[in-house]
């Protein structure tokens, strides 16, 4: 650390050192069947395959793996994320319980959730194993916009879920998503207007993007879709934030909005250098150099760190019947990205400005001294004059520009990372 | 003394395009041995990655095969393949003014056309022995009898001994190499003579400087002979004779009649040009070959650096690629939007494509190319006469008397269907049909006085779009003229973009303005800001479009943290910005400097 460091920049240099997690993502790949816009890593799939019990114990015996190996001591959030997770049932509840037992310090553990298969028995299942949020997957209260999507459930159903989540007094957040096949300005409001009267404390909205490969892209390919115009994203984003905000609820990320006290704390750690493991197919994990090293020491695989790698990004590229025959991380393949202390830094700093907070007094002092302070108040400057950020009290947050604009933003900021990712394919 | 040429063929090949020109000179190749068929390299005579790739030959090349014809002698064939395209239409008669023969081919199935008639006039008026041979004979279509009849009725060419050939499977090559030996007339010439020889073409090696191909036509060359180049009057010690066969082979002697190369030793590519005569300084001929002039740059355009720094290697590519292509001549330009660069002169259109290609490609230069322009005289009122190859240095409208601008003695075959077409294309780019003459049943000669501006546009495009391809065109400089000429300023969020500049007739500067203002906002992207895209004459807009903002660009949906795929998008955008130009706010592709060549596409 350097002697002119300040307070900020020791409180924000202290995360990039992190020996364990600081949030664990489970992924489940399993759907009853796949959404016309979805990309994940999911699959239609018979709840009583007996892959899918396979796969979960597998994921049982990565987490006690993982424990061993000192990855979870310091993990706070804890996040069980699909495809649908409620998919495999009483399964999931046993999932979260086996969390609560390695992960002793999780405060926050969420479950994503889709209103077809949260039955009443598992609610109470996952309350009583210790889950403390649901994710419910609404995207849309029209009946027509949802069967366009592919969705397998009614609004109706989708609002009886949601309200009987609530009445049991855990965390809920509500997906939704804009610019979608048949949606109106008017529909639109309606699905926000009815979402937040329910009780939920979390809303995220998304515009419907049409990613490669999916039965989307297939439908519409290329041809100009008015329903989905970055106009329509533009108007759709503003009018949630307008009506979320009257409603009581708060933006602190591009996409999340939540009451008071209400924020996703595993979200927030994607965008605050928080290191996070992901077990599961295509899950992603980013950990400190440190961490990385413990993580070595169960997948012997991986390579070891050029000196100059402060931090690791990993992608899991296994398959599910891999991961379903597997008792060790050693075992899998992985997709790694390694990032010098700079690239790290430019990272964070592009991570940041997808945060109400922005970019802290803390992070851009540490940018400025790893990254050059000409570079870095030269970048800040041009968002500034750009209008899509600007300073505050110390801090330097994104504008309602930065926020629709945010690629260039983003861009901008990454701009400031030296080099090129080093990365290495199924390792 | 009176040396023996009789074994000696130099002919080339000419044809309609895709009519088989370079499989037969391929299977020409392996047929006599000169390439193992394994080493054949599809079309091996285009050497250049460029000229393989599209498919058009740029560089003259003559390959020498050594032929065991049935009548138990051996020949030396010296097959010259030529350029085919217009730019290129002086090289092409050097090239042909070195043979005695051409090898006329005929596709079996589509008969003669526009290009073969173009063709077969250039070797008839160059007085060529004409072998006619009709190819693709392999394919179930092929009509040899039906395109016999027309080469005799559209050509006037006898057919009777036309020789039916397939490159594919090489049928009737054979025969086809009979036929030049018989057909062919051997060289003529005096071997005691003074030194005659004709320079085809050169390029230039980096341990041997300038290599010039030759063909002899009186007296003979050896290493060490002194040598004058007789327009330069440039004199050089020849440092070896050779011939290609394909690889460079070195000779004791380039003899009388042959075709072959020598190595000039020179350091200057400038000094040696297309067409010029060699001869012995001490005993110089009496009088040079005809038909020589200096080939000159008709089309200016500014080649500039997208990222400024790579100024320097700009300079550095373009003398590299000189000494291969001497025709290249260049300025220092600069630009308030693109900053500095070059304009440089082109012989047309496809040459300056060839010549951006290659620096971007061979040197590893990222460039805009800006609007062609020709060469305007410009005559102020204080008297002074401009040349002016560039829009921006145009001076401001109160300052010129008058405007001349090169007019073109343009030629045009084409099948009398289209003659209706052709005029009326030729009204629309300012042309004025002269007159025209049936050259055959199915060809009609059309003359035009053209100015070369709109030549350079889309003139060729179109007239082949217009003619389904039937149409041939050939010109030459024919005067200076006074138009009534204006330049026309483009202006991206108000502010006026030099590099867009063009100097346009009057008459169609409002026509021309729309179409650029409507397809500059289909090539600049959507910015965080709207661009609003003027056309204007001096402080008058005439006409107006623009870009819309990008209202949202934001990825928001997050996949389980996966930041690698986030930032993978980023870098895909920022890569497609950095083949950008940013002038001012707005960023601007490279395509959008030559959008002007574009205007009438969808027209």
């Amino acid at each position: 650390m350097p002697a002119t460091c300040g307070i900020y920049e020791a409180l924000w240099l202290a995360k990039l050192h992190f020996r364990s997690a600081r949030a664990l993502y489970l992924h489940i790949p399993f759907c009853v069947r796949k959404c016309a816009y979805c990309d994940f890593a999911s699959w239609g799939t018979d709840a009583r395959d007996p892959l899918v019990r396979e796969y979960t114990a597998a994921l049982s015996h990565l987490l006690e793996e993982v424990a061993q190996a000192g990855l979870l001591e310091g993990c706070t959030t804890a996040y069980v994320g699909g495809g649908t997770p409620t998919l495999i049932g009483s399964g999931l509840a046993d999932l979260v319980r086996r969390v609560r037992a390695v992960a002793p310090k999780v405060s926050e553990l969420t479950c994503e959730a889709n209103p077809d298969s949260l039955t009443d028995e598992l609610l109470y299942k996952l309350v009583d194993a210790g889950c403390t949020r649901l994710s419910i997957g609404v995207q849309s209260l029209d009946d027509g916009e949802l069967q366009t999507l592919g969705r397998i459930h009614t609004a109706w159903q989708a609002k009886d879920r949601l309200s009987a989540a609530v009445a049991l007094g855990i965390d809920v957040s509500c997906d939704l998503m804009c610019a979608l096949p048949g949606q109106t300005d008017k529909s639109w409001e309606l699905t926000l207007r009815e979402a937040s009267s329910i009780g939920v404390g979390h809303v995220s909205v998304y515009p419907l993007q049409i990613e490669e490969g999916t039965a989307f892209d297939e439908r519409y390919g290329n041809e100009p879709l008015p329903w989905n115009d970055t106009e329509v994203q533009a108007r759709r984003m503003q009018a949630a934030c307008d009506m979320l905000e009257s409603a009581g609820f708060e933006r602190y990320e591009v996409a999340s909005y939540a009451r008071p006290g209400r924020e996703c704390h595993h979200n927030r750690a994607y965008w605050t250098a928080e290191p996070y493991l992901g077990l599961g197919c295509g899950a992603s994990s980013m950990l400190t150099r440190e961490a990385y090293g413990r993580l070595r020491a169960v997948a012997h695989q991986l390579p070891e760190l050029p000196y100059d790698v402060s931090r690791v990004r990993l992608t899991c590229t296994s398959g599910r019947s891999e991961l379903a025959r597997t008792r060790s991380l050693g075992d899998l393949s992985f997709d790694i990205e390694m990032l010098t202390e700079a690239q790290a830094c430019a990272e964070d700093l592009m991570l940041s400005m997808r945060m109400v907070r922005g970019a802290g007094p803390g992070l851009v002092e540490h940018a400025r001294a790893v990254l050059g302070k000409r570079e870095v108040d030269d970048t800040l400057a041009m968002c500034a004059e750009r209008g899509l950020a600007h300073e505050q009290d110390g801090s330097w947050v994104p504008t309602h520009e930065g926020w629709l604009l945010g690629n260039e933003l983003y861009g901008l900021m990454w701009g400031l990372a030296p080099d090129e990712v080093r990365s290495f394919n199924s390792c | 003394m009176k040396k023996d040429t009789s074994h000696i063929r130099n002919f080339s090949i000419v044809a309609h395009i895709d009519h088989g020109k370079s499989t037969i000179s391929d299977r020409i190749l392996e047929l006599t041995h000169t390439v193992e068929e394994r080493d054949l390299e599809s079309q091996m005579l285009d050497s250049m990655d460029i000229e393989r790739e599209r498919g058009i030959t740029i560089k003259s090349n003559a390959v020498r095969v050594a032929y065991d014809a049935d009548d138990g002698k051996t020949y030396q064939f010296n097959l010259i393949d030529t350029p085919g395209h217009v730019d290129f239409t002086y090289e092409v008669s050097r090239s042909l003014a070195a043979c005695e023969g051409a090898v006329l081919v005929v596709d079996a199935t589509q008969g003669v056309e526009a290009q073969t008639v173009s063709n077969a006039l250039l070797a008839m008026n160059a007085d060529l022995d004409i072998v006619p041979a009709i190819n693709k004979i392999d394919l179930p279509s092929a009509e040899p009898d039906r395109v016999r009849e027309e080469i005799e009725e559209d050509l006037a060419i006898p057919a009777d001994d036309a020789v039916c050939v397939s490159g594919k499977t090489g049928e009737g090559i054979h025969d086809l190499l009979e036929a030049i030996v018989y057909l062919v007339s051997s060289p003529q010439g005096d071997a005691d003579a003074p030194l005659k020889a004709l320079i085809l073409d050169s390029y230039f090696d980096e341990y041997r400087g300038v290599v010039a191909t030759v063909r002899v036509f009186d007296g003979s060359i050896k290493k060490g002979d002194r040598l004058q180049m007789m327009a330069t009057e440039d004199v050089f010690l020849c440092d070896g004779v050779g011939c290609k066969r394909p690889l460079e082979t070195p000779l004791p002697e380039l003899g009388l009649g042959e075709v072959g190369y020598v190595v000039t030793g020179l350091k200057d590519p400038s000094l040696v040009h297309v067409g010029d005569t060699l001869t012995n300084p001490d005993r110089p001929c009496g009088e040079a070959l005809p038909g020589y002039h200096e080939a000159k740059p008709m089309v200016f355009a500014g080649i500039f650096p997208v990222d400024n720094k790579e100024y320097e290697n700009l300079r550095d590519a373009l003398e590299k690629l000189k000494v291969n292509d001497p025709s290249l001549t260049w300025a220092p330009e600069t630009s308030v939007a693109l900053g500095f660069g070059f304009r440089v002169g082109f012989l047309g259109l496809l040459h300056m494509e060839v010549v951006k290609e290659r620096l971007e490609r061979e040197f590893g230069l990222d460039l805009i190319a800006t609007s062609p322009s020709v060469d305007y005289h410009v005559f102020t009122t204080a008297g002074e006469i401009l040349d002016i190859k560039s829009p921006q240095d145009l001076p401001r409208p109160e300052k010129i008397d008058r405007i001349e601008e090169p007019y073109l003695n343009a030629k045009v075959i084409v099948p009398p269907d289209y003659m209706g077409a052709v005029m009326q294309l030729a009204i629309e780019h300012r042309g004025v049909t002269k007159d025209m003459v049936y050259l055959t049943e199915k060809s009609v000669e059309m003359h035009f006085d053209i100015p070369l501006a709109e030549l350079i546009l889309d003139f060729f495009d179109q007239l082949k779009s217009r003619t389904k391809g039937y149409a041939s065109l050939d010109y030459e400089f024919s005067d200076y003229r006074p138009s009534d000429l204006v330049k026309l300023d483009i202006l991206l969020a108000g502010e006026e973009v030099d590099a867009l500049s063009f100097i346009v007739h009057k008459d169609k500067a409002y026509t021309l303005a729309r179409g650029l203002c409507d397809k500059l906002k289909e090539i600049i992207p959507r910015q965080q800001f709207e661009v609003p895209i003027q056309g204007a004459i001096g402080n008058k807009i005439i006409s107006r479009s623009t870009v819309r903002a990008v209202r949202k660009d934001v990825l928001a949906k997050c996949y389980g943290g996966d930041i690698s795929r986030k930032r993978k998008l980023l870098e895909k955008q920022k890569e497609g910005k950095k083949r950008m130009k940013q002038i001012g706010t707005v960023d601007v592709p490279q395509e959008a400097f030559l959008a002007v060549l574009k205007v009438d596409d969808d027209a």
